[in-house]
């Protein structure tokens, strides 16, 4: 019978606490203890980049993130872009440029693309390619993924606090 | 005249038919707001984990439940004898088949599913599943298709050995599922007996799967005290599930509510009632309870339904000149242990018949053998029209090879034997009626867009320097719309479509469908036909699918068959409203119905243009007292829509492709991607499409297969193994378009998200083999990793640099 | 997935002491490493387990070995074993033919030729590193066994320790760890790639 932690960090801006088991993931307690269900599943092998969350300043895979380890962290989710009713750069980029179909992917990619335009705000095609290599789309093919990012570098996009 | 400014106005207020309009259903996908099956929670709910088995071929000799029922949380574990009393333990496929919902007294594939546990949470539920204990006493298996008929192969499916037939034609065996042909043999084989130049070449399709990045999933939850049974689901086809489900479980079906809410992509993977699908309702029903099942990539991998795995041979009879005389196709396939895949009943190998493709071929004759294994079930999938890929490949790479032995270039053989414009619409010799084409005009336009003639001369110099380079064809005839009932039904039921549309007073309206978007954007498409022929702005039409407690009946989205069939409802719905409100507009402007026209959203006095009604004012009027004697209030219609025919997109795509000879590696250095398919109703999403479905055809050709080895293991059944293109090495795609409109589509439309990847497929492939062209080589099998590829240069010794 | 071993191990000990040994199928056993009989069902049939620990994560393998053709004139045995791990994910069975040649000097050889195959999960994600993983174990075994006659020889039992070879240290009788294989295994590969392999 595994002992249970509290764990207490920042979800997009907001205090949360959540009494967890050690091997409990990060995507579960974002998914099922606090109803963000922005963040997908789509392997378990770390491959697919559907749980992607940017945690203290660094694109992770959720799915690879044990709770335990996000005592007094910050983490955004796909869920803290939009602030005041404004849309970030990004989610007008996905729309405007066609950059989903199915959706399921979206969430991860736009939360890898702020961290990317974070760190290289205008990122080359082949940058943008290669950075996002880690998050995979069935639908898209991905050219208009690059477009929707390439949007967003244009508008030269804030950081979401 | 050029269109004054008040029309073009008045036409962009509707961002209806034609419009690169942005899409309505995007606003909940980018803040991560959409619902997809494991974001649905209800009250109570269970998880339910599966135990599956080891091996691809066992008796089960025990299951011990007591160390798992003895965790806390477990609230049960299901298997084969808990079914049996109901008699849910077997169940009947789509394909005509029965298949085992747990394992009964044996397994056979690997990965099957032999017990479900239920518990609180689903870590409980994973842990509790690893300490099901299962004896097996292991059998040998059968995983290569050309042995499954041996006359001392095990027999695999015990359950049926008495049966001589499993819905498709009389069994040669017990390992046989069916034979299924079409065409004229003995004509066809004359005129082989007598050709002048004859080709023949192995081709094999290998087992792929779709892997969308969603897996499977449901939510099922019986409700004891009114008897309702509402199951949230992964259905690419809500309404036949439901059908299926009632036919199972004895519930009518008007007490069953199936709801498909948003699916992270389907490709035909999301259209099999699956296993975890039946057992999560059986613990419902038995519990009370919700039951949430969603199966892990592993899972979906190794056992929902695959695609292809077809062993084929394909010939060609023909003249010196390359004009082809008849054709001769054979497959041998690999359905897995269960027929599972959706067939037509008339129609067990899908639309393979369509292989003639875009030529013009005097006699045709092609056999499909079908056959189980120890492999998971399945065989149509993954964007592939029913069996279209297999039919496309088969006949683009066959052309190639044809092209070869006779010296004549690859773009000029199509020529030679396309059907020409004036033959449509044009009756193959294996039945199909082809609605309409223009083939050469397509491929005149790809050839000057790419500079045929300049990359023949670079390639030239390229081949005379040892380098290789390829230039590889794909001028293909999709098939898609299914499909006119005489020919087309699912267990029985026609594969027509359906639309309702409801007009509200204020002039916005509501439509729902039978078909189910899993991304095709139909939220948008639909809404931009029915703007357009009610002359309402379609962002103020709703469209829903999904519900079938709501959505009048349909056959579901696959086989591109929404736009063919749903989309011909929608616009019939949207006329039969216009014609009433053509009525109610005649009654108002007090003239005859004939004295008024259309213009883009109302109706004119001919003649006397400023008397007019707008469809806003009549929606509202629709409401009222003031109508024509005898006329009802409301503004509605549905139409249910059988297809009189199928839809024949087309394409002509060319690529061109750099093969290092020392590593294999192959960079697509150009892919030039044309298609028709007919009225365009949104070519923002048609490209996105394209691009979709070219990249899943770079997947397949150049890296994706589900190998096993000889007892029955998968060898590859997660993404550490199984080719997902990232963004890193998908290629550029460039996309043009020709429109030649289907003639019997009410708007003219025909399907097109498969064609890409029905296209695609082949034509990376003969870009491939092209590049070894030179050298003698004919054909090289899919697919074509750097690994093969670099084989093939070892075999014929260009691997080396020089001096080493 | 089906690996075939071929095994040469020289043994510090007569061909009668270590045929001796052979037949004593409980201290066979107790030289694989992790391995453990639970049950005698028969003569010639135990019960037993092997246990793998991966770092924090433990498999533990349950099932059966069987002995049989014994031919004392060639000192030859075969051992049938299948089993089975305790989350049902994965299977192994071996088929191992096994004798005890003489050699020069009064020693004698430990001759093993096996088929091993995995099937389930083993298979799917294990299968690539099944040879290396193979001759490892087996080169503990062949240490221990060999450690097992030499004792004989000198006229007592017990647990001598491991003599010679490269093999990665194992406590006997106790559980294989992975991780320190999976070092050696390692180890092997990167020094097979920088070694001439022959044509």
């Amino acid at each position: 019978m595994a002992n249970k932690h509290t764990v207490s960090f920042k979800l997009n801006g907001n205090d949360v606490d959540v009494v967890v088991e050690p091997r409990e993931l990060l995507i579960h307690t974002l998914r099922e203890r606090l109803a963000h269900t922005g963040p997908h599943i789509g392997c378990e092998t770390s491959h697919c980049g559907a749980c992607t969350v940017d945690l203290d300043g660094m694109s992770v895979k959720s799915c690879t993130v044990l709770t335990v380890q996000c005592q007094d962290a910050e983490v955004l989710t796909i869920e803290g872009f939009e602030q005041n009713g404004e849309l970030h750069a990004l989610q007008e980029g996905f729309t405007q440029k066609h950059g989903l179909q199915c959706g399921y992917c979206t969430p991860g990619m736009i939360t890898r693309a702020y961290r990317l335009l974070q760190e290289n705000p205008k990122p080359s095609e082949e940058d943008i390619r290669y950075w996002m290599a880690g998050n995979l789309c069935r639908c898209t093919g991905y050219q208009n993924i690059v477009k929707a990012v390439q949007y967003a570098a244009e508008q030269t996009p804030k950081e979401v606090s | 005249m050029a269109a004054s400014p008040d029309l073009i106005e008045r036409e962009s207020a509707l961002q209806g038919l034609g419009v690169s309009r942005l899409r309505k259903e995007d606003a909940r996908f980018i803040r991560g707001k959409g619902t997809y099956i494991d974001d649905i929670t209800l009250p109570g709910m269970l998880f339910g984990a599966m135990v599956r088995s080891p091996y691809a071929h066992a008796r089960i000799k025990s299951i011990n439940k007591e160390k798992a029922l003895a965790m806390p949380g477990v609230v049960a574990v299901l298997v084969a004898d808990d079914l049996r009393p109901l008699g849910l333990h077997w169940m009947p496929t789509i394909g005509g088949d029965t298949q085992a919902v747990l394992a009964d007294e044996k397994v056979c594939f690997q990965m099957q599913e032999v017990a479900m546990v239920i518990a609180s949470d689903r870590y409980t539920a994973a842990d509790a599943a690893d300490a099901v204990e299962v004896d097996y006493e292991e059998l040998p298996a059968i995983v290569d298709p050309h042995k499954a008929m041996d006359a001392d192969a095990p027999i695999i499916r015990e359950d049926i050995a008495d049966k001589d037939e499993v819905s498709h034609g009389p069994r040669t065996h017990p390992n046989h599922i069916f034979t299924w042909e079409a065409g004229d043999k003995d004509a066809t084989d004359a005129v082989f007996d007598n050709a002048a130049v004859t080709v023949k070449e192995e081709i094999l399709n290998p087992r792929v799967h779709p892997c969308p990045i969603e897996t499977c999933g449901c939510v099922a939850s019986f409700d004891k005290v009114t008897g309702q049974l509402t199951v949230n689901v992964t259905s690419q086809v809500p309404h036949l599930f439901r059908t299926v489900v009632a036919m199972l479980s004895g519930i009518p079906e008007s007490k069953i509510r199936i709801i498909s809410s948003d699916i992270g992509g389907g490709f035909g993977n999301k259209v099999p009632i699956y296993p975890g699908y039946v057992i999560a309702i059986v613990a419902s029903i038995v519990t009370g309870l919700p039951i949430k099942w969603i199966e892990s990539r592993i899972d979906n991998i190794s056992t929902t339904g695959f695609a292809r795995d077809y062993h084929g041979i394909g010939e060609l009879a023909a003249d010196k000149d390359g004009r082809i005389k008849a054709l001769r196709f054979f497959a041998l396939a690999d359905h897995g242990a269960f027929n599972s895949h959706v067939s037509a009943t008339k129609l067990p190998a899908g639309l393979f018949s369509i292989c003639t493709g875009s030529y013009d071929i005097p006699a045709a004759y092609c056999r499909v053998d079908a056959v189980y294994t120890n492999k998971a079930p399945g065989g149509v999938a993954y964007r592939c029209s029913l069996r279209v890929t297999e039919a496309v490949y088969l006949i683009e790479r066959m052309i190639d090879v044809l092209a070869q032995k006779v010296g004549v270039d690859k773009a000029e053989i199509r020529r030679r034997n396309f059907i020409k414009e004036d033959m449509f619409p044009y009756t193959t010799s294996l039945g199909w009626t082809v609605d309409s084409g223009n083939y050469d005009a397509a491929l005149d336009k790809v050839l000057n867009a790419v500079d045929y003639e300049g990359l023949l001369k670079e390639q030239a110099e390229k081949r005379a320097n040892g380098e290789l380079m390829g230039i590889g064809f794909s001028t293909f005839t999709e098939i898609v719309g299914a499909g006119p009932t005489k020919v087309c039904d699912i267990l029985g039921i026609g594969l027509f479509d359906s639309c309702e549309i409801r007009v509200n007073p204020t002039g916005s309206a509501i439509a729902r469908f039978g078909t189910m978007s899993q991304g095709q954007g139909h939220a948008t498409t639909y809404a931009q036909i029915i703007a357009t022929e009610l002359g309402l702005s379609s962002d103020e039409i709703q469209i829903e699918e999904g519900d079938t407690d709501k959505a009048p009946y349909g056959a579901g989205t696959w086989g591109s068959r929404s736009t063919p069939v749903g989309g011909a409802a929608a616009a019939l719905a949207a006329r039969k409203i216009r014609a009433k409100a053509q009525t109610i507009a005649a009654h108002l402007l007090e003239v005859g119905e004939a004295d008024l026209e259309w213009e883009i959203d109302r109706f004119k006095v001919k003649g006397n243009p400023a008397q007019t009604k707008t469809m806003k004012e009549i929606a509202m009027v629709a409401h009222t007292g003031d109508l024509p004697d005898g006329m009802q209030q409301g503004l509605d219609a549905s139409e249910y829509y059988d297809p009189p025919n199928l839809t024949f997109p087309f394409g002509a795509y060319v690529c061109v492709v750099d093969i290092d000879r020392f590593t294999g590696e192959t960079k697509v250095r150009r892919f030039y991607a044309l298609d028709d398919c007919g009225t365009r109703i949104n070519p923002m999403i048609i490209e996105g499409q394209i691009h979709g479905g070219l990249t899943e055809a770079f997947a397949v050709a150049f890296g994706q297969e589900i190998p096993f080895d000889e007892n029955g293991n998968h060898l590859g059944n997660s993404l550490m193994d199984y080719f997902l293109p990232t963004s890193f090495e998908t290629p550029h795609w460039e996309t043009d378009e020709t429109v030649t409109p289907s003639p019997h589509h009410p708007i003219g439309a025909k399907g097109v998200a498969e064609s890409p990847h029905v296209g695609g497929i082949p034509c990376f492939s003969n870009a491939v083999v092209d590049a070894f062209a030179h050298l003698g080589v004919t054909h090289m099998d899919m697919p074509h990793s750097a690994y093969r590829v670099w084989q093939q240069c070892k075999a014929l010794g260009i691997d080396k640099r020089d001096g080493a | 997935m089906k690996v075939q071993l071929d095994k040469t191990f020289p043994m510090p000990s007569s061909p009668a002491i270590a045929w001796e040994f052979l037949q004593d199928v409980e201290a066979v056993a107790g030289c694989m490493p992790g391995a453990n009989l639970t049950e005698r069902v028969d003569e010639n049939r135990h019960k037993g387990t092997v246990t793998v620990r991966i770092g924090p994560a433990t498999m533990s393998f349950r099932g059966e070995v069987e002995v049989q053709d014994i031919d004392p004139a060639t000192q030859s045995l075969r051992l049938i074993g299948k089993g089975m791990d305790s989350t049902g994910n994965s299977g192994v069975s071996m088929d191992l033919l096994a004798r005890i040649d003489a050699i020069d000097g009064g020693l004698s050889e430990l001759v093993g030729s096996s088929e091993v195959s995995m099937s389930g999960k083993a298979a799917a994600f294990g299968g690539r590193m099944m040879n290396s993983v193979a001759d490892k174990i087996l080169l503990q075994f062949a240490d221990n066994f060999a450690a097992e006659v030499a004792a004989l020889q000198e006229g007592g039992s017990g647990t001598a320790a491991a003599g010679g070879g490269a093999a990665a240290p194992v406590a006997r009788g106790g559980e294989l760890n992975a991780l320190a294989l999976g070092w050696a295994v390692f180890k092997d590969w990167l020094r097979g790639l920088f070694a001439k392999k022959k044509a």
